[in-house]
């Protein structure tokens, strides 16, 4: 081991040669090209992180979509439910309005028959009670507007009290 | 012991051999880094690319343990070129060695090998030519003398105030002990790197002198070598910036 001045001052030489050299034509590359890509990962992770936002913004819209939409068929159902309720309710009352007319009709009707076949008996009766009284008085008992008037006046009070 | 192939030019002892090993050194660091910058991409780097980006994460590794690494940015090339310069320069001297028998007054470049003037006509000269350039206490000192340089100038340029106070810490009568603690860092550097791959290259001597029983235990103990190689570099490397830091940066208490 002896020392050498002039080595030290080589090797000192040499290293800072060395040092000036990488530093110039490949560590300031190398450093550039290492910050670019630092940058590049920022911005990706920032985009991804917007990305992210953007999507969850979206679920939370179609989230309140659905919603809104299921809202809106609850609110139809409901709907066509009181529609259909009320509809049913008119058809019923129509339906009970039509057979209390027609029963009054019919009632209507049947007043009307009866009350003709009783006006037809009451004439039937009329006539033979005519016949029955000629025959039993021996002559003709005039057909005229009075007697019949008679008659008839008798039968109403007969009919009433029935 | 080998001889160092110096010859005298002009009253200057150039040893061929360091100059040798320091400039294969250095080309070999200055190619692979040139290689690993040349297709540079950034989405698609290469392998030798990645490499490099690796070397280049490790270091501010230990820039950013040693100080903060805003600070630390400008350090970063400084920390690169020793790691990679040390590691190269510790694993060359690991495969082989070139050691030539020479004679008399055997001349290079018409200048006489130093070692080999008036050793007479039946002696050689053992010269070691190929080594790892660390295996020579004269280079680890430069590349100390240049760590300490660096941290005095940065700690008198950036930090002057707080740098030239704390030769006087705790107490004034402290300042010979903190100057000799400032001298013994450099010191401290070269010897730990000089010693650990000196003394890595004279155990293979060692080992080859076994012959073929030898070779397990070579390759054994070479392996370890490329291990405490980069573990020296890294050594280096990491005080270098725990010395700048210490120098550059004063943190208020």
């Amino acid at each position: 081991m002896k020392i050498i001045w002039e080595n030290i001052f080589l090797a000192m030489a040499a290293f800072a040669i060395l040092y000036f050299l990488l530093h110039k034509f490949a560590f300031s590359k190398l450093f550039a090209i290492m910050e670019q890509r630092r940058e590049l990962v920022m911005s990706q992770m920032n985009e991804a992180a917007q990305t992210r936002q953007q999507a969850a913004a979206y679920v939370e819209d179609q989230k309140k979509a659905l919603e809104q939409a299921r809202q809106d068929a609850q609110e139809i159902i409901e709907r066509s439910r009181q529609t259909s309720t009320k509809q049913a309710e008119q058809l019923m009352e129509q339906a009970k309005e039509e057979a209390i007319r027609l029963k009054t009709e019919a009632v209507r009707d049947i007043e009307n028959e009866k009350n003709k076949a009783v006006e037809e008996l009451r004439g039937e009766l009329g006539t033979v009670s005519v016949q029955i009284a000629s025959k039993l008085i021996g002559r003709e008992v005039k057909k005229d507007q009075a007697q019949e008037e008679l008659v008839d006046q008798y039968l109403k009070e007969v009919g009433g009290r029935a | 012991m080998h001889e160092s192939p110096i010859i005298n030019v002009g009253g200057f002892n150039i040893d061929l051999s360091a100059v040798l090993m320091l400039v294969v050194t250095s080309a070999i660091v200055f190619i692979l880094c040139r290689l690993a910058v040349r297709n540079l991409s950034v989405e698609n780097p290469s392998k030798l690319q990645n490499f490099m980006e690796w070397v280049v994460e490790f270091v501010q590794g230990i820039v950013a343990s040693a100080m903060d690494l805003k600070k630390g940015k400008a350090y970063i090339s400084l920390g690169l070129t020793l790691i990679l310069f040390i590691f190269v320069a510790n694993v060359l001297g690991l495969p082989f060695a070139v050691i030539t028998d020479l004679s008399e007054n055997f001349t290079v470049f018409g200048q006489t090998i130093e070692a080999t003037r008036g050793i007479g006509p039946d002696h050689y000269a053992h010269v070691l030519w190929w080594k790892s350039p660390t295996a020579d206490v004269n280079i680890t000192a430069g590349l100390a003398l240049i760590v300490f340089f660096l941290m005095n100038y940065l700690g008198l340029k950036l930090n002057r105030k707080h740098y030239l106070k704390h030769y006087l810490e705790p107490f004034p009568v402290f300042l010979p002990l903190n100057i000799i603690e400032n001298l013994a860092k450099p010191i401290a550097l070269a010897i730990r790197l000089f010693a650990n791959i000196f003394a890595g290259e004279v155990l293979i001597v060692v080992i080859l002198k076994m012959g073929i029983l030898g070779i397990p235990f070579l390759a054994i103990w070479q392996g370890f070598s490329i291990f405490v190689g980069a573990l020296q570099a890294f050594i280096f490397t990491i005080l270098t910036m725990v010395y700048i830091s210490q120098t550059t940066i004063h943190e208020e208490h």
